[in-house]
């Protein structure tokens, strides 16, 4: 929010990238503002590893431009690039301490060697690695290497840090720490993150700006939350983990509601607000988030926007949460529902129970073409 | 990666030296072997008379005979031999393992010409063993059991030994064990110490020279007494059918390792 | 209790003998190695204290004359000459072989494949017809020097044949080959993200040669130093083809001694004392970590 003057910290302006003929980022226009966190966010050979590996120099693009602080890099060597990667391998030097590794990038600035043992003392402290300077990676646990990997970048102090999605080989327990670990740490020395990554739940903790990627593509950028609740087209929907997707066409755009018919005849009603395009592109069907969805006993009466008549095919239970698929009786779609736990719902439903289900017409996502 | 600097053309450059420096020898005499000139140093025109000559050679042929035998009975000897040890070494812990280990890697790294005098002197001052083909052979498998030894040891690490147990859970007996599960697992790894040991033995100079006594001879020693006599073109001729012969070899085990990953 | 403890005697020998069943496995080897290794070694080293009789034969009564005779200056010279010239063949092999194995992995896909077959069908044929060869491409009516006679670089034919430089020329040649090959190994087995880490820390092309590549190919250069250094200490085919009389190493003293001239207490002890030098090298370098990078290659 400081820095509305000046340059953001790297912008990629149609660039262009390709493997023997194949494309594999295709025209990539980005900006990522100083000091946040953006996300690459997509399937894998979707492009987002390349793109990283642009911005770090160990690819050269074919096409376009790519600046850090407003000055273009294009040509200039990874050595001599102000940013620092945290690799997928960590690529830890097997050879070296815990204390040669983050002295590394230093030495090769050509530091002198009084400020790089201040330094180290500070990146050992900020990770909390203290007692472990003189081991090998090799006698490290895995959350302690990603740390060290992580000091050895930080502490170069680079404009931009660019992780490609460093966490991926951590068990689930030990992720979700460092989650919030790296949160943490960047908070601490606001640091601008470029982080790669195909774990939408990462995506969602850590970021400030995601960016979906497809087929080299970017598919659509905004906050979190933004491409959590309204992804824009059904593939994006489909990744950011939302069940239901109907596609259908519109039908009545009167009023303050759209209402979106599926090729079986399910008509779902969602708000028109949502529709930010506005009409520039047209509309291929809805999305709804499994945990937006109620279920009642048949009869009940529910004053919501869409509301369907089914019958319980199928009862999950995932621990927080029972996923229950319903089948409409007219249409034959099959809607998935979260259901919390916590109330003891799984009591009040059984497979094969006829039910009603529910949404808002605010919690219909409308997908573009 | 692009590495604009120097290296990049100063690598190729070299490496091409290198590889003239390696071959060069062998291409010129492979080309003089097809040369009119008697002493076969220069280019004279094309015959393949010395091709003639060798197949025409009584010394060569029984040579050859013998360098064959020898090479066969001691792929046969040692990989069997390598092959127990290497199952004795991985499978079981017993009393001095590690000293037996150290002991098989003795004639690996003795010297040659130690190994070679040793050998001669033990079998013509303390026992008396002919000097032919017993000693030539019994020299060939001092030297090449360990070496099947360490080629199968290396790859045992990589077999899955659950087959074997469920073999013996089964109820087979340790022989059928064998037949059926082991040898068929272990297959792979006693080619490849065969592969490695035949063409050894066959080109063997260093160790056979001490060992090989008078009369009939194996090829390289053949060689070897007519290079007393100078240069002469069958040399080049023997020579040629020397360096084409592993490169079949190898273009073939190459071909079939190409088969079976496919 | 007469009866238990012969029940304890019977599985005392049912489990000894249940604990041999290693013997029919690594049984053929120790009886080889002992007949055919340890014995003949024992031999020499017996023959080597042994005084020799007046028509070559060997007398029953100890002896140091022949160790003593080695401290003659002519032997030295030839003992030194064979370490300096295996100290000087293993540098060269690894100045050349290194950058050769490490244009090779560059190459990568096909030519890799094709550059080190180049490299490794040498060591497959005869050694004997390769030194051969060597020898008719470096005498003096020999291609090299016909080739520098016509171009007009030198009057008279340039003696390469039965110098010092011939009989290391033929060493190089002859083991090259087993320094490119670990080395060859361990930089295909270097993980490449570390060479991209390194340089995205800001190491230069050079200094992330210096600073990762080479130190973590050091396994192979100490396997390829092994398996150059140690048999060029014993090596008497190059010096005897390529450098006569003039130019003999250590292994030549032996052979010299065991067929030229029959003195066979005088051979085993110059045997003797190569073997010494040798082995203590090997667990000089096994101590050095040597045994697990040999290991690795196998």
């Amino acid at each position: 929010m400081t820095n509305k003057n000046s340059a953001p910290c790297v912008e990629l302006r149609g660039v262009v990238k390709k493997f023997s003929g194949l494309v594999a980022v295709d025209h990539v226009d980005l900006k990522v503002e100083q000091g946040k966190v953006f996300s690459l966010l997509g399937p894998s050979g979707c492009g987002k590893t390349t793109t990283l590996r642009l911005v770090a120099g160990l690819e050269m693009l074919d096409e376009g431009d790519i600046l850090i602080d407003g000055e273009v890099i294009n040509d200039v060597p990874a050595y001599n690039r102000d940013c620092s990667t945290v690799f997928q391998t960590l690529a830890l030097f097997p050879h070296m301490t815990v204390e040669g590794n983050i002295a590394y990038g230093l030495e090769r600035r050509k530091v002198d060697k009084a400020e790089i043992k201040v330094r180290i003392g500070e990146m050992v402290e900020l990770m909390g690695l203290g007692g472990m300077e003189k081991r090998h990676p090799a006698q490290l646990s895995g959350g302690q290497r990603q740390r060290v990997a992580l000091a050895r970048s930080l502490v170069l102090r680079p404009k931009i840090l660019l992780l490609d999605e460093p966490l991926a080989s951590l068990d689930r327990k030990l992720r979700k720490e460092m989650q919030v670990e790296l949160k943490r740490i960047q908070r601490e020395v606001g640091i601008t993150f470029l982080y790669v990554t195909h774990d939408q739940k990462v995506a969602l903790s850590i970021s400030d700006i995601i960016a979906v990627m497809a087929n080299g593509k970017l598919e659509q950028i905004g906050s979190a939350r933004d491409i959590y609740e309204t992804p824009k087209t059904k593939l994006i929907a489909d990744f950011m983990g939302a069940s239901n997707i109907f596609p259908g066409k519109a039908r009545d755009k009167a009023g303050k509601n759209v209402e979106i018919e599926t090729e079986s005849g399910l008509k779902i009603i969602a708000l028109k607000g949502k529709d930010k395009d506005g009409n520039s592109k047209e509309i291929t069907g809805v999305s709804v988030h499994p945990e937006l969805i109620g279920i009642s006993h048949k009869g009940t009466d529910v004053k919501v926007g869409n509301k369907f008549e089914g019958k319980i095919v199928e009862m999950i239970y995932q621990g927080d949460f029972i996923e229950t698929k319903v089948v409409i009786g007219r249409t034959g779609e099959q809607i998935t529902a979260n259901l919390g736990s916590e109330f003891g719902q799984e009591t009040q439903f059984s497979p094969g129970e006829e039910v009603v289900v529910y949404w808002n017409p605010a919690s219909s996502n409308i997908l573009l073409g | 990666m692009e590495t604009k600097n120097i290296t990049s053309k100063i690598l190729p450059v070299s490496a091409i030296l290198v590889y003239l420096f390696l071959w060069l020898p062998t291409i010129v005499l492979v080309v003089l072997s097809f040369s009119n000139n008697k002493f076969g140093i220069k280019w004279e025109g094309f015959t393949l008379r010395w091709y003639a000559d060798i197949i025409n050679n009584v010394g060569i042929r029984n040579a050859l005979k013998m360098s064959l035998t020898v090479a066969l009975v001691t792929v046969v000897l040692s990989t069997i031999i390598g092959t127990l040890t290497a199952y004795g070494l991985y499978k079981y812990k017993f009393h001095g393992k590690k000293f037996l280990r150290t002991s098989i890697l003795l004639p690996i790294t003795v010297p040659y010409v130690v190994t070679g005098g040793a050998l001669l002197v033990f079998f013509t001052r303390v026992v008396n063993i002919p000097l032919g083909y017993p000693s030539i052979i019994i020299a060939h498998v001092t030297f090449s059991a360990p070496l099947a030894t360490f080629v199968v040891l290396g790859r045992m690490g990589r077999i899955d030994w659950t087959l074997e147990e469920a073999s013996a859970d089964l109820g087979a007996n340790v022989l059928t064990t064998w037949r059926k599960v082991t040898l068929p697992v272990l297959l792979p790894a006693i080619i490849a110490s065969a592969a490695l040991i035949f063409p050894w033995s066959f080109d063997d100079f260093t160790i056979t020279y001490f060992v090989c006594g008078i009369g009939t001879t194996t090829l390289p020693i053949y060689v070897f007494s007519q290079l007393r006599y100078g240069a002469t073109s069958v040399i080049n001729t023997i020579g040629t059918i020397f360096v084409v012969l592993p490169v079949i070899g190898l273009l073939l085990m190459n071909l079939l390792q190409k088969k079976k990953v496919s | 209790m007469s009866s238990s403890k012969s029940v304890g005697l019977r599985e005392k020998a049912a489990k000894f003998l249940s604990d041999q069943v290693y013997l029919p496995y690594v049984g053929p080897i120790s009886i080889w190695i002992l007949l055919f290794v340890f014995a003949p070694l024992g031999v020499v080293l017996y023959f080597s204290f042994l005084r020799v009789g007046p028509f070559g034969q060997i007398l029953n009564s100890f002896t140091l004359e022949h160790y003593r005779l080695m401290l003659k200056p002519t032997y030295i010279q030839v003992f030194m000459r064979t370490f300096v010239f295996s100290f000087g063949t293993n540098i060269i092999c690894l100045l050349i072989g290194y950058p050769l194995a490490y244009f090779i992995v560059r190459c990568g896909g096909k030519w890799k494949t094709f550059l080190m077959f180049l490299v490794i069908v040498p060591s497959w044929t005869c050694y004997l017809i390769r030194l051969y060869a060597l020898k008719t491409l470096t005498g003096n009516g020999g291609l090299i020097n016909e080739a520098l006679l016509n171009l007009g670089l030198i009057s008279s034919p340039l003696n390469i044949l039965y110098t010092p430089f011939a009989v290391v020329l033929g060493l190089v040649f002859g083991f090259l080959p087993f320094m490119v090959l670990p080395i060859y190994a361990s930089l295909e087995g270097l993980d490449p993200s570390l060479l991209e880490a390194s340089e995205d820390l800001g190491a230069t092309p050079l200094k992330r040669f210096f600073t990762v590549t080479l130190p973590l190919t050091k396994g192979g250069i100490l396997a390829g130093t092994i398996l150059v250094f140690i048999p060029s200490l014993g090596e008497w085919l190059v010096p005897m083809l390529l450098g006569g009389a003039k130019v003999m190493m250590a292994g030549n003293l032996i052979e010299e001694q065991y067929i030229k001239l029959g003195n066979i207490p005088a051979g085993s002890s110059i045997a003797v004392v190569l073997t010494t030098i040798v082995v203590l090298i090997i667990y000089l370098s096994v101590k050095m970590g040597g045994e697990e990078v040999l290991e690795r290659m196998m």
